[in-house]
């Protein structure tokens, strides 16, 4: 295994992605486990001012939607954007700098959250930290933006594509983020449309980005319809920034916002029937009639498919009041973050042999790792719907269930509903981390003791 | 049959029907008559291609190609005859070809996606943010009694309620739903302090902390202080962090600033 610090061309940034992104999976599946024992118990685990839920809960979400979510844009953006181009990319140096700085940032997030727990307000949206990102990824949009414009190939593939929209929407989120507050419907809106840019775009996009390549490269199979690509990037692109607005019905925001909020919901239906025509006949195309570094591809189309599914689902306004500020609304970031995984580790285990030169032995160490993501994304996705239905239908079954009162049997009615999710949370939240860590044990083993084999060549110039 | 078919099938050393079908289907193909393809064929003059058509309808490609097959077992001479055939089918399919390739190779133009996508992204700015957001901030500003005052006690519990991440289990978001409104009074749009907003939470996973300053038992400070201080003396059923680790300034911060709720979001 020879990894250098500098590298020279994406073949070796690409290495050096490969690695890091199941670190940061790990510590991100450590952190959520950590969260959720400490709130199934935290009435018997010993509380501080880090281990406690609401500062665990915050760090899981910035590890898992911003750590783990750049690495796999670093490592989809590395491999992915230059080839998509037919050309190595100009400015190969900042291109190397300002990928680290995206990873860097992110964790330099997480550092400073934990070791300044007591100034993390101050710390927050208006801080050199938060510039500092905008600075990185301006610097990433400037970038693609360039490379795009001296393309080679006559069109753009369709990964081209999504990442780049994955890293305007990710520009975006990082500006409205900093928005000052000044009336209470103010954050409502920021939090909506951070959420649909961010995770909704920037995550689904990366996502995409990922399964249109591994669709038709590894498995030698030819897109089979550019338009319906095309009806899938603007449809959700167009539409994803906007669904999450629905989830504050009756609240303090303009109605007009809250009403197109679950129209463009259920409009999600055709970028989906797109995506899903377009990668179930690319499928049929293939040549190659097994890559077992794609085992988790498909599975990670039914997770995305259904979790959009849900999406719509919800927009269904006798239900809005019901699923609306539960845990129900995290069941869309799940089902998004957990597709993302799944084809990252599929990105991963296919560049292995390219970059390492290295063949994955794929024994039953594998098949464990895939069947635990696999499994646990299901259930966090099945027990986050019955956790948020549960709750929402019983702070609003009847009167002071929402409010504490004297014996406080308000919650314990809630409580004695969802307490058996927030169990299940726990556990599965302890597979994924067991996953997680097999995970990377698996492409350690590969990367270091893997049988040798050709490595693959980027011969991309730029003349 | 004439004695020519049997002549040129002789020579051919192909069977009589045989030669009789391809010299048909020869002659319809070229438009002249039987006899003048079977005399090319015993050793005449070949046929001329610019001949004038046969009154009939024109032969397809698949026919003629069917035609080739036949021939292919009669003789090489009459093979080559029919290849002419061919070559003179063949042109046209050949040009559709060659136009699809070139609508498979038309150019995508870069500047257009870059322009559509932060086209899209700029839309969604203008739209779904800076719009809804000066229309609520004018709508609240016509209003009355339209601004929440808050000491600086109670903004700096609100900052220890932030650090805390209270907001992550608790919203102060009372809906305008029926089912929603027994749990308090409805939050109504105000100018507050970034601090106090940021506070009103997005999840509800435990009770709505709207009005918990005007309802028993979390009006009274010193509950308040044993709850948060060691949440299991109160309840060992129900999950709630201890916050044990605050210093004494903080707590009495935070108790201050969740006495207040109930007047700021009524």
């Amino acid at each position: 295994m020879k990894i250098k610090l500098f590298p020279k061309n994406e073949q070796e940034l690409s290495k050096l992605f490969v690695l890091i992104f199941p670190l940061t999976l790990l510590l991100s599946l450590t952190i959520s486990f950590l969260k959720n024992a400490y709130f199934t118990f935290a009435n018997l685990l010993p509380n501080n001012s880090v281990f406690n839920y609401g500062f665990l809960d915050r760090l899981d979400t910035q590890a898992a939607l911003g750590l783990v979510f750049g690495a796999s844009l670093c490592l989809s953006f590395s491999y992915l954007f230059s080839k998509s181009l037919g050309r190595s990319m100009v400015l190969f140096p900042i291109v190397f700098l300002t990928l680290l700085g995206v990873v860097g940032t992110e964790f330099l997030d997480i550092l400073v959250n934990f070791f300044f727990q007591n100034s993390a307000y101050d710390l927050g949206n208006s801080s050199l930290l938060i510039l500092l990102k905008i600075l990185v990824v301006f610097g990433l949009f400037g970038l693609s933006t360039l490379n795009l414009l001296v393309k080679k190939e006559a069109s753009i593939f369709a990964s081209a594509q999504f990442i780049y929209g994955a890293v305007v929407f990710y520009l975006i989120s990082l500006f409205i983020v900093r928005a000052e507050l000044n009336v209470f419907s103010d954050i409502f809106l920021v939090n909506s449309l951070y959420t649909g840019t961010h995770i909704y775009v920037g995550v689904a996009f990366i996502y995409m980005a990922i399964v249109h390549f591994l669709m038709t490269r590894p498995l030698k199979a030819v897109l089979f319809n550019k338009t319906l690509s095309s009806i899938t990037f603007w449809g959700f692109l167009f539409l994803l920034p906007w669904t999450n607005f629905k989830y504050y019905y009756g609240s303090v925001l303009p109605n007009w916002i809250e009403n197109i909020s679950i129209y463009l919901s259920m409009s999600l239906v055709v970028p989906l029937l797109a995506f899903l025509v377009n990668y179930i006949k690319t499928i049929q195309s293939k040549e190659v009639e097994e890559v077992r570094s794609l085992n988790l591809l498909n599975f990670s189309v039914v997770l995305f498919s259904i979790t959009t599914i849900f999406h719509m689902i919800s927009s269904f306004e006798n239900l809005l009041p019901i699923l609306g500020i539960t845990n129900f609304v995290n069941v869309i970031t799940y089902g998004l973050v957990g597709s993302l995984v799944l084809a990252t580790i599929s990105l991963s285990y296919y560049l292995i042999p390219k970059l390492y030169g290295r063949e994955v032995a794929y024994s039953r160490l594998e098949d464990i790792t895939f069947f635990g993501f696999k499994i646990s994304y299901l259930l966090l996705l099945i027990n986050n719907t019955l956790l948020g239905v549960n709750s929402g239908y019983s702070w609003n079954a009847g009167a002071n269930t929402g409010s504490p009162t004297i014996y406080g049997e308000g919650f314990g009615i809630v409580w004695s509903l969802i307490g058996i999710n927030f169990s299940v949370n726990t556990f599965i939240s302890l597979v994924l981390l067991g996953s997680g860590f097999l995970y990377l044990i698996s492409v350690l083993r590969a990367v270091s003791s893997g049988s040798i084999t050709t490595v693959e060549e980027m011969v991309y110039s730029n003349e | 049959m004439s004695d020519l078919v049997n002549k040129v099938a002789e020579i051919l050393n192909a069977p009589v029907d045989l030669v009789q079908r391809s010299a048909e289907a020869r002659a319809t193909a070229s438009g002249v008559s039987v006899d003048d393809v079977l005399n090319s064929w015993a050793g005449g003059e070949s046929v001329a291609a610019s001949a004038s058509p046969a009154p009939k309808k024109e032969v397809s490609v698949e026919e003629v190609v069917e035609e080739v097959s036949v021939e292919e077992v009669v003789e090489e001479t009459v093979e080559e005859r029919t290849e002419e055939f061919i070559k003179e089918a063949e042109p046209q399919e050949f040009i559709e070809e060659v136009v699809e390739e070139i609508v498979e190779l038309k150019n995508e133009s870069a500047l257009s996606f870059i322009s559509g996508v932060l086209l899209v992204g700029l839309f969604t700015f203008l739209f779904a943010f800076v719009i809804p957001k000066n229309q609520a901030t004018d709508i609240v500003s016509d209003s009355l009694n339209n601004s929440v005052s808050a000491s600086s006690e109670v903004i700096k519990g609100a900052e220890v309620y932030a650090e805390l991440n209270c907001q992550s289990c608790h919203t102060q978001n009372v809906r305008t739903l029926i089912p929603d409104t027994q749990n308090g009074k409805v939050l109504k749009n105000k100018f507050a302090n970034e601090t106090l907003i940021n506070n009103v939470g997005n999840i509800r996973l435990g009770p709505d902390l709207s009005t918990s300053a005007t309802r028993e038992p979390t009006n009274n400070s010193q509950w308040l202080t044993r709850y948060l201080s060691d949440s299991t003396s109160v309840n060992r059923d129900i999950p709630h962090p201890s916050y044990d680790f605050l210093d004494d300034d903080d707590l009495e911060y935070l108790i201050t600033y969740l006495l207040s709720l109930g007047e700021s979001n009524e």
